[in-house]
C-alpha cells in the first residue's frame, strides 16, 4: 500500500517536472495566433485556439493577437483644398491577419504601432489636402433637402408679423460627389495598401472629429455673431416698425375722430341756426314793417344808454313839451 | 495519572494512520476542485467557456461546473444590464441631484454643414448581446474605445450632415434615429457583440463665444413684443380719450343747437304777443311802445343834455374837460 502510493507520487512528480521544466504544451486563447519558429526559421503557424505542442527549449511560441486592434491617430492640423486649416483627429481599427508576414516585417505589436501610425497619418494628410471642406465636413447633400427653418418663440403680440427674410431664406449649398464616409473609405484604401505587406488588415480610418484651427475658429465665430446680430436687429426693427404702425394708426384714427365730430357739431349748430331763422321768419314776415318797429324799440333799448346824450326838443317824445295841444 | 500520559503522548507524538492523511488528501483535492471547478454565474450575466483556450460554450445563471485545474477557463460577462456612455459631459457624482462636468469640448465640439460650430452632447446605452463575439473578436483595452469611437464619428457625420439651425432644432429625433442605425451597422460590421439600444441627444448649444449672440436674438424677440407693446399701448391711452373728446364736441354742438331753436321760438313766442295786442288797436298800441321805450331809455340816468331846437343862437357848449377829468 505504501509503495504504491509512493510510486504514484514519484510518477506524478516527475510528470508535473516534465510539463514545468520542458513544457512541450502551450495554449492558444480564442481571440490569439502564434507563430512557432525553430532556430529562427518560422515553421508553424496556429491560427486556432486549443492546446498545442512543440518541441521543448527548441520551439519558440510567438503569440499575437487576432484580434481587432485600434489605433488612436494624431490630432492633425491639416490644410484642405482650399488651404482652410483644420483640425482632424482620426481612429483606425486594424487586426494582424496573417502572423508569419507579420512576423517577418515588424515582430511586435508595438513596432506595427508606430509603421501604422506614419502610414495612417500620412494617409489622411493625402486625402484631406486633396478634398474641400465640404467634402471634409458633410457626407452627403442632405442638407438641401431640409429647410433650415428656425423655430422663435415670437410671442403672441408678433403673430401678425411676417418674417419672410428670417424664416424662408433658403441657402443651397454647394452639391459635393463624394463625402466624409468616401474620404474615409479613401484613407483606408490608401493606407491599407501599404500595411498589407506587413500582414495586417487595415479596417477603417474614421475622422472622430474635425475642428477648426484657432484662428479659423475665431473668424467663424465672428461670422456667426453677424449672423445672429442680423437676425437680432430684424427682430428688432420689425417691433419699431409694428410701433410705428402703431403709432400712425392712432394718429390717423385720433384725427377722424376729432373731425368727424366737428363736422358733425358744426352740422348740427348749422341746422339749429337755420331753424332759428326760419322760425323768426316766419313770424316777422307777418308785418315787416311793425317788427321793425319793434325790433327797432327794443334795440334802442339796449344800446342808447351807452351814448354821451344831447337830445333835441325836435323828437316826437317832446310833442307835448311846450304846448298840451302838441305841435 | 494514565490520563495525563495519554494525553501527552497524543500532543508530543501525534501519528495519523495512513488512511486518515489519505483522507486528508482527498478532502484538500475535492476542495481544491470544488474551488476551481464550480463557478457562479449572476442573474445579470452570461458566462463563456474555455478549454485550453478554446471555446466550448456559454452558459446562463445558476451554478456550474467545469473541469478544473485551469483547464476550462469561464468570462463572465454582464448581459443585462443596459450600460451608458456619456460624450461631451461627465456624471461626476451621480445621486438624487446629480452633478455634470460639462463642455468636454473635446468629445463635444463639431462642424455643421454649413461650416457652423456647435457643441453636442449625447449619450448612448448598449447592451452586450453577444457574449463571445464581446470577448473574442475586439482587444479588450479597446471595446469600450470602439463603441465611443464610432459613436463620435457617427454623430459628427450626421451633425456635419445638416445645417446648425437644424442640428439644434428640427432635426434632432431625425440624428438620433439614423445615429443607432449607422452605429450599429458599424459595431457589427466589427462584430463587437453589442446592440446600441438608444441615443439621446442632450445639449445642444452654440459654442461659448457665440452664446451671447444667439441670446441676443432671444432678447431682440423681447425688445420687439416690447415696442408692439408700447404702440398698443399709446393706441390704447389716445383712442378712448379721443373718441370720448368728439362726444364732447358733438355734445356741445347739440346743447348749441336747442338752446338757438329755443331761444328763437322765445323771442318769437314774444313778438307774437305783442302783434296780437297791436293788431287790436294798433295806432295806440305803436303810440304806448314807443313812449314805455322813450321812458326807461331817459329815465334811467338822468344823464344827458335836452337842446330846444328853436334856441337858433344858443350854442350848447359842455365843458367835455370837467367830464372827462372826472
Amino acid at each position: 500500500m505504501k509503495k504504491t502510493t509512493a510510486k504514484y507520487l514519484s510518477f506524478l512528480a516527475g510528470a508535473v517536472l516534465f510539463f514545468v521544466i520542458l513544457n512541450p504544451l502551450y495554449i492558444i486563447n480564442e481571440g490569439e495566433q502564434a507563430v512557432v519558429t525553430r532556430f529562427g526559421e518560422i515553421v508553424a503557424d496556429t491560427p486556432n485556439a486549443g492546446l498545442h505542442v512543440r518541441i521543448p527549449f527548441i520551439d519558440i511560441v510567438h503569440v499575437y493577437p487576432k484580434m481587432i486592434m485600434s489605433l488612436e491617430g494624431d490630432s492633425q492640423r491639416i490644410p484642405t483644398r482650399e488651404n482652410q486649416f483644420i483640425i482632424v483627429d482620426t481612429t483606425s481599427r486594424w487586426k494582424i491577419i496573417d502572423p508569419v508576414k507579420f512576423y517577418e516585417a515588424v515582430t511586435d505589436v508595438n513596432t506595427a504601432y508606430s509603421r501604422l501610425s506614419d502610414i495612417v497619418d500620412s494617409s489622411v494628410r493625402t486625402v484631406i489636402t486633396s478634398s474641400k471642406l465640404n467634402e471634409v465636413v458633410r457626407n452627403s447633400n442632405l442638407i438641401n433637402e431640409l429647410q433650415h427653418r428656425e423655430n422663435f418663440a415670437l410671442g403672441a403680440d408678433a403673430q401678425e408679423i411676417e418674417f419672410d427674410e428670417i424664416t424662408t431664406d433658403k441657402i443651397v449649398y454647394e452639391r459635393i460627389s463624394r463625402g466624409r464616409r468616401a474620404l474615409s473609405d479613401e484613407m483606408a484604401d490608401i493606407a491599407r495598401e501599404k500595411v498589407l505587406a506587413f500582414g495586417i488588415d487595415l479596417i477603417d480610418i474614421v475622422p472622430r472629429q474635425i475642428k477648426y484651427s484657432d484662428e479659423l475658429t475665431e473668424s467663424v465665430y465672428n461670422r456667426m455673431i453677424k449672423e445672429r446680430n442680423q437676425i437680432a436687429q430684424t427682430f428688432r426693427s420689425a417691433g419699431e416698425g409694428k410701433k410705428a404702425e402703431w403709432m400712425g394708426k392712432l394718429e390717423n384714427e385720433k384725427r377722424s375722430l376729432l373731425s368727424e365730430a366737428y363736422n358733425r357739431a358744426e352740422e348740427i349748430k348749422g341746422t339749429a341756426d337755420a331753424e332759428a331763422s326760419r322760425i323768426y321768419a316766419q313770424s316777422y314776415s307777418k308785418d315787416p314793417e311793425f317788427f321793425s318797429f319793434w325790433k327797432s324799440i327794443e334795440s334802442y333799448r339796449k344800446t342808447v344808454p351807452q351814448f354821451e346824450k344831447v337830445l333835441s326838443t325836435d323828437m316826437d317824445y317832446f310833442r307835448y313839451l311846450y304846448t298840451p295841444a302838441g305841435r | 495519572m494514565t490520563m495525563t500520559d495519554g494525553y501527552n503522548r497524543g500532543t508530543l507524538r501525534f501519528r495519523p494512520s495512513p488512511s486518515m492523511i489519505r483522507l486528508i488528501a482527498a478532502a484538500i483535492l475535492l476542495l481544491f476542485i470544488a474551488g476551481t471547478g464550480f463557478f457562479v454565474v449572476d442573474q445579470t450575466e452570461d458566462a463563456v467557456v474555455t478549454r485550453f483556450g478554446k471555446y466550448i460554450n456559454t452558459v446562463g445563471p445558476g451554478l456550474h461546473f467545469k473541469i478544473p485545474l485551469w483547464i476550462d477557463r469561464s468570462f463572465t460577462v454582464p448581459t443585462k444590464p443596459v450600460q451608458t456612455e456619456q460624450f461631451g459631459f461627465r456624471t461626476v457624482r451621480p445621486g438624487a441631484s446629480n452633478v455634470y462636468q460639462n463642455n468636454l469640448t473635446r468629445e463635444s465640439t463639431m462642424l455643421t454643414g454649413d461650416l457652423n460650430i456647435v457643441d453636442v452632447e449625447w449619450i448612448i446605452q448598449y447592451r452586450i448581446t453577444d457574449p463571445r463575439a464581446w470577448l473574442f473578436n475586439v482587444h479588450r483595452d479597446v471595446r469600450l474605445s470602439t463603441i465611443r469611437d464610432v459613436s463620435q464619428a457617427v454623430i459628427n457625420t450626421l451633425v456635419g450632415d445638416r445645417a446648425i439651425l437644424d442640428v439644434i432644432g428640427p432635426e434632432r429625433t431625425s440624428i438620433e434615429t439614423n445615429a443607432r442605425v449607422m452605429m450599429n451597422e458599424q459595431l457589427n460590421a466589427f462584430g463587437l457583440g453589442v446592440n446600441i439600444i438608444n441615443v439621446e441627444l442632450q445639449n445642444i448649444v452654440p459654442p461659448a463665444g457665440v452664446q451671447a449672440a444667439f441670446e441676443d436674438v432671444n432678447k431682440a424677440i423681447q425688445d420687439m413684443n416690447r415696442f408692439i407693446n408700447e404702440g398698443k399701448e399709446a393706441y390704447n391711452r389716445e383712442i378712448p380719450r379721443a373718441s370720448g373728446e368728439a362726444e364732447q364736441m358733438v355734445q356741445i354742438a347739440r346743447g348749441y343747437a336747442t338752446e338757438r331753436v329755443n331761444k328763437a321760438r322765445g323771442d318769437v313766442a314774444r313778438f307774437n304777443a305783442v302783434y296780437a295786442e297791436y293788431r287790436n288797436a294798433p295806432d295806440v298800441t305803436r303810440r304806448r311802445l314807443y313812449l314805455e321805450a322813450m321812458e326807461t331809455l331817459f329815465g334811467e340816468t338822468g344823464q344827458g343834455t335836452l337842446v330846444d331846437k328853436k334856441l337858433d343862437n344858443f350854442l350848447p357848449i359842455r365843458n367835455l374837460d370837467k367830464e372827462a377829468a372826472q
